[in-house]
């Protein structure tokens, strides 16, 4: 778990799961197995939700393995593939018949293809990108960075998405970091990881899941940041971003709380059924602690 | 994969369907990717929030018990039954019964096991304890769909 002091960047970050039309998130990655994670979630998780799922996976991988990837461990995703719903693709066959890529010639092709899968009866398009596509086509850096930075209308008023998957072992370290900026989300690198930082409004707030394996560091993280709001009194815990609460962590919270003396008034930022398993294990007990429901997106 | 006997849909005639959503062996470290297609398969099969996210907490808590109580293993079937999402977690551990369930939730300050299968039971519309085929239990926790 790294804990942040809310920059801009990490102030854009969520886990895979939240990843909603109209969402154009980064990822970066520099291991070939946990990379799978992002995708597999990304692309289940979609076609669950009625969308139709476009993967341009890395040039050069088989689409023996990406699909093998996807269908483990069930083949959900092989029945979605044999109508249609979820397509395996590359850059160059989508700017095709165009040589070189353009981005006026990708948005294009990516605004057609949106329409066409909601035309076709799916709730939306959503993309996963992986950025080799980049050294495949011989194109610019600096143009795709173009693209990346100004493609805020191909998401406006679209059910689509899309996520751009980089490289660090391939892409420079300041065409990351200005990628990062130029995307409105950015996505957690594996599943089952638990980000703490501070908003901007000095929320602690916690981003992907709090189970048994990352209990240790949310308990820890909370222990110290209830310590240090002793001298404002209050405190606030934002959970709308974390997209999953085990019991165990939220007992945790609750008895971290309560014990809390310095402390006059927490409140709990979160969805419905994280304020709800709060509820049932006894927050109602607590008087310093109110609870504040943030809408979770369906 | 093999199906205990205590997993199989009895009987004939007017039992409802089944359908097979998905079967998996899980230890700890794939808790994560359980949660997510357990998530993906009752998105799929029409569990709206919030009861979707209190199916998912009430899986991964007998699932994380299996993993803390019964060997760091077990596995998961997941499947739909008329219109319940029936999830069957199977463990070869020591086995156990409900009684280990407290009927009441323990304060905040009381004992620190069993409010994770307190929940479980709570949030789902039906959970059940069962020995194993050789050893080991059988938990089963189903909501419905509908």
């Amino acid at each position: 778990m790294r804990i942040s002091a809310g920059d801009s960047a990490s102030d854009r970050l969520i886990p895979v799961h939240r990843m909603r039309p109209g969402d154009h998130a980064f990822v970066s990655y520099d291991d070939d197995e946990i990379r799978w994670d992002v995708l597999t979630a990304f692309t289940r998780l979609g076609l669950a939700r009625g969308e139709r799922v476009i993967v341009f996976p890395r040039p050069g991988l088989s689409e023996e393995e990406v699909l093998a990837r996807l269908d483990f461990p069930n083949r959900t995703t092989a029945t979605a593939r044999i109508r249609g719903q979820l397509v395996l693709s590359s850059m160059r066959r989508l700017i095709s018949p165009d040589p070189a890529f353009t981005a006026d010639r990708q948005w294009s092709r990516l605004r057609e293809e949106t329409t066409q899968a909601v035309a076709e009866g799916y709730t939306g398009l959503r993309a996963f990108i992986d950025m080799h596509w980049v050294p495949d086509l011989g194109a610019d850096v600096h143009t795709m960075m173009h693209r990346e930075s100004n493609a805020h209308e191909l998401f406006k008023g679209r059910p689509y998405s899309e996520i751009c998957a980089y490289d660090r072992r391939w892409f420079a370290p300041e065409v990351l970091t200005a990628m990062a900026e130029a995307h409105p989300r950015n996505l957690l690198e594996q599943l089952g990881a638990l980000h703490t930082e501070r908003a901007p409004d000095g929320a602690l707030r916690f981003i992907g899941e709090a189970d048994a394996a990352t209990k240790q560091p949310f308990l820890t993280t909370l222990e110290l940041a209830l310590v240090q709001g002793a001298a404002a009194g209050r405190l606030v815990l934002d959970l709308s971003r974390l997209h999953f609460l085990s019991v165990g962590c939220a007992t945790g919270l609750l008895t971290l709380v309560q014990e809390a003396n310095g402390l006059s008034r927490v409140e709990v930022r979160g969805d419905l059924v994280q304020l709800r398993t709060l509820q049932r294990l006894g927050a109602a007990s607590i008087s310093r602690l109110t609870l504040s429901e943030v809408t979770r997106p369906c | 994969m093999l199906i205990p006997e205590s997993a199989r849909p009895q009987g004939a005639g007017d039992e409802p369907s089944v359908r097979y959503l998905l079967q998996r062996r899980f230890t700890a470290r794939l808790l994560p990717q359980v949660r997510l297609l357990v998530e993906e398969c009752a998105a799929r099969e029409g569990l709206a929030e919030p009861r979707r996210g209190e199916f998912v907490l009430a899986v991964d808590e007998v699932a994380g018990n299996a993993v803390e109580h019964a060997g760091g293993s077990g596995r998961l079937i997941l499947r739909r039954i008329g219109d319940e999402l029936e999830c069957l977690v199977i463990d070869s551990g020591p086995g156990f019964t409900e009684a280990v369930i407290p009927e009441l939730l323990p304060g905040l300050d009381g004992a620190p096991t069993g409010r994770g299968l307190w929940m479980a039971r709570l949030v789902a519309d039906r959970l059940t304890i069962a020995a194993g085929a050789a050893a080991g239990a059988v938990v089963t926790l189903a909501v419905r769909v509908h």
